[in-house]
């Protein structure tokens, strides 16, 4: 698919580049939303794009076009020129043609391309529909929605290499806003896979109406320090804030916690994450990254200790190792760095276990302010949360929103248990429910 | 940008199966970034977004698609697409397109594409030089400068057809201060509806020094306190938590679906009486501001809060047709991958009568929020959540020692209810919001304000 454009504009860079990169992705989504039985929205997106990255002299520049012709493709390949220009970036990037990953990834299901509209439908309606009917104290279901998409995307440079890989999935999450006197609770679940037969509107709908009901008529908690436990999803929710901080590129320019850090430990010796680009059938498996390097399972953090940051070949060379494969952009970016499926590795251990280790423990299912209060550069967080207290290994009662507070190295470090109820979120992060020493509340 | 003919048969052949209303927006924007850190320019983009989306109505449901093949062919499929998902019974017809003229209440003066790379790059320079002079902490300033200069054509099945453009110019520092591994930052990013002239305006050095005596600040500063407090929330970037907490609330995407506490409340005290807030796209060449709003409508100035009563929601097309408000020209889109939706422009806080420091002498034990970080809200129930970027404890009327790692955390509707003092030093700040129709420019605002007891969390 599309040739014809790479050939334009490999034809047109001709001489006027040291090397190029082109990038191409289309996309083809659908989403809609219900309210009330009647669709709120209903989208069809059909889009595609063409990012060139360009070495001159030296120095890299880019540019991107959605506007498909030969004249823009001109434009393009000229304005990346004088944006290398520009650079005064001294770090060597050098484009090659790098080798394949030889396994089967399983990332495209023709099967999902062809669930009929109206069934889509038909799930995005049932999903309100259950969690209406499972408890009259849901009041509203402020969220319905169903989605898909396929994205095709291709890779060529002028050192030969040439890669194209196909992918697509399909997601679906229902909320529930339920209400007794004055407390209100929100409770989402959500689905994110390539087989539809595997979506359940009624369990995703009940999931998420027992979420929210089970949070209502709290009591408040006297501030100070507790044992806390973050449940797989919440503690998937905390790596996806932070994982940013094992980026090479953030290490490099001074931004990371984890500088100067390589070999130290830095979490509890429980603690393993790793970031994997192969993952079987995983949401963000890809058989390369945006420079066409080979995807890889990296190990980031073995027992407690820092292995390795997540790298491109422009960090890796200026760290003297090799690539993990995460180098990233879209047609419209410039590189960077992102992880693929991150996750911390599950333990031994039944959930149950956890709430028993200690007399009182606070259980955190729901946080918000991941933007505002949690800085990825100091690592400090204070996030408004929602959870239980157990006693005993008891759930005693649900709790009024309240603040927690620390810092993510420290969370590592107090890493006391962790469970085997692994779960992957829509993002690609994954996490089992973590036990964490003490953490700082305030009610 | 697409000729009457063809607008004309998209727009017929969207509304062929029954659809109450079709529209067109189509879309051809340049966009720049330059990428400034380690007292390098890095990574520079340039580049084009281009492409149409087709949106139809039938009742209250609302079809888009969108495509960046804008030939007759692709532009027809996308029609066809939502057509067929339409299945009412009007037989509407697209009325007579007329260009609609209006006047450009947002000049540009200097366009950005006629000032070279070398002399943005020199700009940038200067606050990097600065803000690193101010203080050995700083270990690293991160700058990006963006200018989008983006050209809209909207038609609809009502007869309307227009067209706009629009320039945007904004440059985004980020300083970091470091003691160990210890890090805090201090960030600026002004902004404007403006072309280069807006850049010219700016005093660099100030700016580089500005975030830089931020970020070491914060460094140097200890933990926050946690409990309720009174607190003093100064102007500009402090309009963030009304914005979150509030604007989003008043905006007929949730007001329609009766997820908003202010559903209803029209005519309602829902402030206190100190309060008047206003949403306005007129103001010139504003962040937020703009001519037409994404369905072509013109822009407005919306008085939302009159001494704390509720005037007005945020109104857009569908909006209106669920809610019976007439549009208020809100609707607002990122681009053409975007159906529009009620969006806030330049929403503020008027100014009261009372200075700053009245407000803080009328506080014994509290905090005063200099500067707000970002934030967020919990749907359907107004529960928000924002970080302090800069705070400082006040003791017995005076602000004392710097606080770091404060979020404020209460809710929305009783908040307003709790601001008992509003000063006279309004200012504005600008943002991206992230919402429905996508992540668009917009600008917060308010003067100093005092509430009387908010949440404060902290680590102590």
């Amino acid at each position: 698919m599309y040739k014809k454009e790479f050939e334009i504009i490999f034809g047109y860079a001709k001489n006027k580049v040291d090397d190029i990169e082109i990038l191409f992705s289309a996309n083809k989504s659908f989403s809609t939303k219900i309210n009330e039985q009647l669709i709120e929205a209903f989208n069809y997106a059909d889009s595609k794009g063409i990012g060139v990255r360009v070495i001159k002299d030296g120095k890299v520049g880019y540019a991107y076009t959605e506007k498909f012709d030969e004249e823009t493709f001109g434009m393009i390949v000229d304005e990346a020129v004088a944006n290398a220009k520009c650079s005064e970036d001294d770090e060597i990037e050098v484009m090659e043609n790098y080798p394949s990953v030889d396994k089967k990834l399983n990332i495209y299901s023709e099967e999902l391309d062809k669930v009929d509209v109206k069934e889509k439908i038909q799930f995005a309606k049932d999903m309100e529909k259950f969690a209406k009917a499972t408890d009259n104290r849901v009041f509203n279901v402020p969220f319905a929605q169903f989605g898909n998409g396929t994205t095709y995307s291709r890779i060529e440079n002028s050192k030969g290499l040439c890669k194209e890989e196909k992918q697509n999935f399909a997601y679906a999450y229902v909320g529930a806003l339920s209400q007794e006197n004055d407390d209100k609770r929100v409770g989402v679940e959500f689905i994110i896979g390539r087989d539809f037969s595997k979506f359940k509107a009624k369990e995703l709908a009940e999931k998420s109406v027992k979420k929210s009901t089970a949070l209502l008529g709290g009591e408040s908690i006297k501030s100070g320090s507790f044992p806390v436990i973050f449940n797989n999803e919440m503690m998937a929710t905390m790596l996806s804030t932070f994982s940013g901080i094992f980026s090479a590129k953030s290490v490099q320019e001074g931004r990371s916690l984890l500088k100067g850090k390589l070999g130290q430990f830095i979490a509890n010796e429980k603690v393993t994450i790793k970031d994997d680009g192969l993952y079987p059938e995983g949401f963000s498996t890809s058989a390369f990254d945006s420079e066409g390097y080979p995807s890889q399972t990296t190990i980031l953090i073995l027992n407690g200790r820092l292995r390795s940051y997540l790298h491109s070949t422009i960090t890796a060379r200026k760290d003297g190792v090799n690539s993990t494969g995460n180098g990233s952009r879209n047609y419209k970016n410039t590189l960077g760095i992102s992880h693929t499926n991150f996750y911390l590795e599950k333990g031994q251990h039944k959930e149950t276990d956890l709430y028993n280790k200690y007399d009182r423990v606070i259980e955190i299912v729901a946080m918000q302010g991941m933007h505002s209060g949690a800085n990825v550069i100091s690592g400090d967080f204070s996030l408004s949360a929602e959870g239980f207290l157990y006693e005993n290994g008891k759930r005693k009662y649900s709790l009024k929103p309240f603040t927690i507070s620390g810092n993510i190295l420290q969370l590592f470090k107090d890493v006391d248990m962790i469970a085997d109820n692994f779960i992957f979120d829509m993002s690609s992060m994954g996490s089992a429910s973590v036990l964490v020493k003490q953490l700082a509340i305030s009610g | 940008m697409l000729d009457k003919r063809l607008i004309e048969k998209v727009i017929d052949k969207a509304l062929s199966n029954g659809a109450d209303f079709a529209e067109v927006f189509a879309e051809n924007s340049y966009i720049s970034r330059i990428s400034f850190n380690d007292s390098k320019t890095k990574q520079s983009i340039a580049g084009k977004d281009f492409g149409a989306g087709v949106r139809v109505f039938y009742g209250t449901t609302a079809i888009y698609a969108y495509t960046n093949d804008l030939s007759e062919i692709s532009l027809l499929a996308a029609a066809d697409a939502v057509s067929k998902a339409a299945n009412g019974n009007s037989n509407k017809k697209i009325i007579d397109l007329t260009k609609k003229t209006f006047e450009d209440i947002h000049p540009i003066l200097i366009p950005n594409n006629t000032i070279s790379k070398e002399e943005k790059i020199d700009f940038i320079r200067k606050i990097n030089k600065a803000s690193r002079d101010f203080n050995d902490q700083i270990t690293q300033v991160d700058i990006n400068m963006l200018e989008k200069m983006q050209h809209i054509m909207i038609a609809n099945s009502e007869g309307l057809w227009a067209e706009d453009d629009r320039n945007y110019t904004r440059i985004y520092v980020t300083s970091i201060a470091s003691k160990g591994s210890e890090k805090q930052t201090g960030s600026e990013g002004p902004g404007a509806f403006k072309g280069y002239e807006f850049i010219q305006k700016i005093d660099p050095e100030e700016l580089g020094r500005k975030t830089a005596r931020m970020a070491v600040t914060m460094l140097n500063a200890e933990y926050a306190p946690s409990g309720n407090f009174p607190v003093v929330i100064d102007n500009g970037f402090g309009g963030v938590i009304f914005h979150e907490a509030c604007g989003h609330a008043l905006e007929t995407t949730s007001v329609a679906k009766g997820a908003s506490v202010f559903t209803g409340k029209i005519g309602k005290q829902i402030a206190n009486p100190v309060v008047t807030a206003i949403d306005d796209g007129t103001i010139a060449n504003e962040w937020g501001s703009e001519n037409i709003d994404d369905e072509g409508l013109p822009t407005k100035k919306t008085v939302l809060i009159e001494k704390g009563i509720l005037k007005s929601y945020m109104v857009d097309k569908m909006g209106g047709i669920k809610t019976g408000y007439e549009p208020t020209g809100s609707g607002r889109r990122q681009s053409y991958k975007f159906a529009p939706a009620s969006r806030m422009r330049n929403t503020y806080i008027a100014a009261g009568k009372n200075k700053l420091e009245e407000l803080i002498t009328s506080v014994d034990n509290g905090i005063y929020a200099k500067k707000m970080g970002g934030g967020s809200v919990m749907p359907g129930t107004g529960n928000f959540n924002f970080s302090v970027a800069e705070g400082y404890l006040i003791k017995h009327g005076k602000i004392t020692t710097p606080i770091r790692g404060a979020t404020l955390i209460g809710n929305g509707a009783d908040v307003l209810h709790k601001i008992s003092m509003v000063a006279d030093n309004l200012d504005m700040a600008q943002g991206m919001c992230g919402s429905v129709s996508g992540s668009i420019p917009t600008n917060v605002g308010q003067p100093a304000i005092k509430v009387d007891e908010i949440l404060v969390g902290g680590r102590k």
